[in-house]
């Protein structure tokens, strides 16, 4: 059992990789049981371990952090949408988006996080180990016109709602999940708000008021265009 | 009253309060039960509806949704320190606290770290916020079971805790006073000294609760042996905070989570109760904020000295990365997933907070349970609504 | 009351009963969000105390209630519900909005499941501004609103401009 303690002393101590045994062996143990299932991993030494696994084995990899690796609580489940937004990115915009002809606009290209990733969609997941405190972050891609997945609720029950949600704000379908309607919208809601290419309708009849803010404070002869992030310092 | 100290008085009340449930079988039609949107037992606008036999519950399905507001989606298009503004709102009655986790998972992408000063203030916020919280819990707990009394009690010790907020961040609800790399401002003169006669006055309120509700016989036999959760349900639905640890799991990320905080520089102490009942999830958080006290007691007399602030650019840009930060809240878990592609705005932010999962167990808890004890057993499991549909 | 909303009642009693409605408000609490809890501290709190006002915060259904006090976010899928009570409430009644969200949105004015204010749905009275507004700021209004209601008249009641406690 590491003891949280350690593993921030690993941290501060400098920023080489260090040796990470307890979260290897979870890599091990999982590339070991899914063999080609496991795409990627990569491991944060003292600090977090994510894997991203192929849409198959999704439900197997569950099943093997659970009963293998003592992943006995489920922490949250979710998606990402990698798509960059068609809208632009609406702070960093010195002019509202609103009537610009977006297919003008070349689409960004799509990057994507830790350990990757193929497709627009990706499932997202984390469990943890209640006993030696070490949480693993799951990662699937899927189909990016159809994105379906297995659903979790046989290995670990507290997905239910979680899929639900994932359902709902992404539109993915669960596979096997016995109840999948709407978890907070109204039963009429048309789209799939998490989505990138879901519009704030009411950003695009009204820029973001913030703009405004952007003017030369007085005395401050170089203004700087970007200043509404400054709000913090 | 009944001496709480006498295992075996309490073993002859629940065995009586069981006692009186043991019924005769009888052909019941069915009925649904709506509880909600708008219930005072729903701290807001949870909707459970219960498919009853007779007196007992055949199936729960709470439907939320009434009170989401878009949390998520309005993180992507805010820029960083603009989010705090928005996740004080998520569980309004600590809200210090929703800011912390973000901020530090900001903070780890971004490679800063607040100094001593600011993490000891931060901490003693983050305690200060618990207290607000739970101790509307414990009078609310009351009112659930038909003691109305302690939720004054509770409202009247609660503004003391709120003014030494807003003493220090000048928000008496939503502070919006961590910064990343930070806090906004340092601590005002004479505020330690205050905060120490605060802390005594919330003392006094855990022993009034104490005498008033937890000896209280109907209490004693109330909320006990209702809604059982075992350890293993409980981990497998995601529950944290008190309600797992009164399930007897010794878990508090206080303590195991290792993250930017200064609980490891005091002595303090864990509570769990091995029963996993409603009464236990109770006792828990009445320790808590007892354990509370002491923790913010301990930081006040050795707080470092030093800047509050450490060097961060005027515009932030958070580096492209990934970082997943959870701390151990009020209600319990709560984490973000923080998403940042180099942007002013996070690219996505999937916020995991505790009530969300706290409550999802609801349809299997309440299934079998006996209508009165519906509403308890769901204060016991404390949530707010905002934490649930974010 | 019919005789009270034609206004046809003689002056005196219609100052009497105006008296007797501005000191005896029954408040239903539509708490939604954050504010329910500054408007608990408000009504529920020993601090605050709402009652010496003659505000009575107890009744048990909206059909019973002169006010309602609607603090918080009303959500799109929540706005039918607040119509629903808002219709339940005999006449006259008043109406709180509390807090930014239920002015406008507040916080959440781009978001896609919030109503970007109630008095879309129903009229308003009190506009109590602020995000949360202090009690103190909800009794100011609850005060102003009884001074309205002390020198009412039924017949201009819908052409007079809402309140805004600033």
């Amino acid at each position: 059992m590491s003891s949280p303690d350690t593993n921030l002393d690993e941290v501060s101590e400098g920023h080489e990789p260090v040796a990470d045994p307890a979260r290897d062996a979870i890599v091990a143990s999982l590339a070991d049981q899914l063999g080609d299932g496991l795409v990627a991993s990569e491991v944060l030494a003292g600090t977090d371990v994510w894997v991203r696994v192929t849409t198959d084995s999704w439900l197997a990899t569950a099943t093997v952090l659970r009963d293998t690796c003592g992943m006995a609580y489920f922490n949250f489940l979710s998606a990402i949408d990698w798509m960059p937004s068609p809208f632009g990115r609406d702070m960093d915009a010195q002019v509202d988006l609103v009537g610009a002809d977006e297919s003008q606009v070349d689409p960004e290209p799509m990057t994507w996080g830790v350990t990757g990733g193929a497709t627009r969609f990706q499932m997202i997941a984390r469990v943890h180990d209640p006993v030696c405190h070490i949480g693993v972050t799951v990662k699937a891609d899927l189909d990016a016109d159809d994105p379906r997945v297995d659903s979790w609720m046989p290995v670990y029950p507290g997905a239910d709602w979680h899929e639900r949600e994932a359902w709902e704000m992404f539109g993915i379908t669960i596979v096997g999940h016995p109840n999948l309607v709407n978890l907070y919208l109204p039963s009429q809601f048309e789209g799939n708000p998490l989505r990138k290419d879901y519009p704030l309708l009411a950003r695009r009849v009204k820029p973001w008021p913030g703009i405004v803010d952007v003017e030369a404070m007085p005395g401050d002869g170089d203004g700087d265009a970007a200043d509404e992030g400054g709000e913090g310092s | 009253m009944t001496d709480v100290s006498n295992r075996n008085q309490l073993a002859y009340i629940a065995a009586q309060a069981s006692d009186a449930r043991v019924n005769v079988e009888f052909e019941t039609e069915g009925m649904t039960l709506n509880l909600g949107p708008q219930h005072p037992a729903t701290h807001g606008t949870l909707r459970v509806i219960v498919k009853l036999d007779g007196e007992r519950v055949l199936r729960a399905d709470p439907m939320m949704g009434y009170m989401h507001r878009g949390y998520e989606k309005l993180a992507e298009v805010r820029t960083y320190p603009q989010v705090t503004t928005l996740v004080n709102r998520i569980d309004w009655l600590g809200s210090f606290a929703n800011e912390v986790p973000f901020i530090l998972a900001a903070e780890r992408l971004m490679e800063v770290e607040a100094p001593p000063r600011a993490q000891w203030i931060r901490t003693i916020l983050f305690e200060l916020s618990r207290i607000a919280n739970v101790i509307l819990f414990l009078g609310d707990m009351g009112v659930q079971l038909g003691a109305v009394t302690p939720v004054f009690f509770a409202f009247r010790d609660r503004e003391f805790v709120l003014n030494q907020i807003e003493a220090v961040t000048g928000g008496r609800f939503h502070p919006n006073f961590d910064r990343i790399g930070g806090l906004k401002d340092d601590i005002p003169k004479g505020w330690t000294e205050e905060t120490t006669g605060v802390l005594g006055r919330i003392r006094t309120f855990c022993d009034e609760m104490e005498d008033l509700v937890t000896g209280n016989e109907i209490f004693q036999a109330r909320p006990r042996g209702i809604g059982v959760i075992p350890a293993e349900v409980g981990l497998a639905y995601g529950l944290s905070g008190a309600n797992i640890r009164g399930s007897g799991v010794d878990w508090d990320l206080r303590r195991d989570g290792g993250v930017g905080l200064a609980h490891d520089q005091v002595d303090w102490k864990v509570w769990t109760h091995p029963d996993g009942d409603s009464f236990s999830r109770y006792w828990v958080r009445l320790q808590e904020v007892r354990e509370a006290c002491g923790i913010i007691e301990q930081l006040l007399g050795g707080i470092p000295s030093g800047p509050v602030m450490a060097k961060v650019p005027r515009i932030i840009k958070v580096p492209a990365g990934e970082a997943y930060v959870e701390t151990e809240n009020p209600l319990g878990v709560m984490g973000y997933y923080v998403v940042s592609k180099g942007d002013l705005v996070p690219f996505r932010v999937k916020i995991r907070s505790a009530s969300f999962s706290n409550i999802s167990i609801t349809p299997w808890v309440l299934e079998g349970a006996y209508v009165p004890d519906v509403v308890s057993i769901l204060a016991s499991l404390y949530f707010i609504l905002g934490d649930i549909d974010r | 009351m019919g005789l009270v909303e034609n206004g046809k009642m003689p002056k005196p009693l219609t100052a009497l009963l105006n008296i007797s409605r501005k000191y005896s408000l029954w408040v239903y609490q539509w708490g939604l969000a954050c504010c329910a809890m500054e408007m608990g501290a408000a009504f529920a709190s020993p601090r605050y105390d709402v009652m010496r006002l003659g505000v009575i915060p107890f009744p048990a259904s909206p059909r019973q209630a002169d006010m309602v006090v609607i603090s918080g976010t009303v959500t799109d899928k929540m706005a039918p519900v607040v119509r629903r009570l808002y219709e339940q409430m005999p006449e006259p009644k008043y109406v709180i909005s509390m807090g930014s969200c239920a002015h406008c949105g507040g916080p959440y004015w781009d978001s896609y499941s919030v109503t970007k204010g109630v008095d879309q749905i129903v009229p308003v009275d009190v506009y109590v501004p602020g995000c949360p507004p202090r009690p103190e700021a909800l009794l100011e209004g609850i005060v102003l609103l009884q001074e309205r209601i002390a020198s009412e008249d039924m017949t201009d009641r819908w052409t007079r401009d809402p309140i805004v406690v600033s």
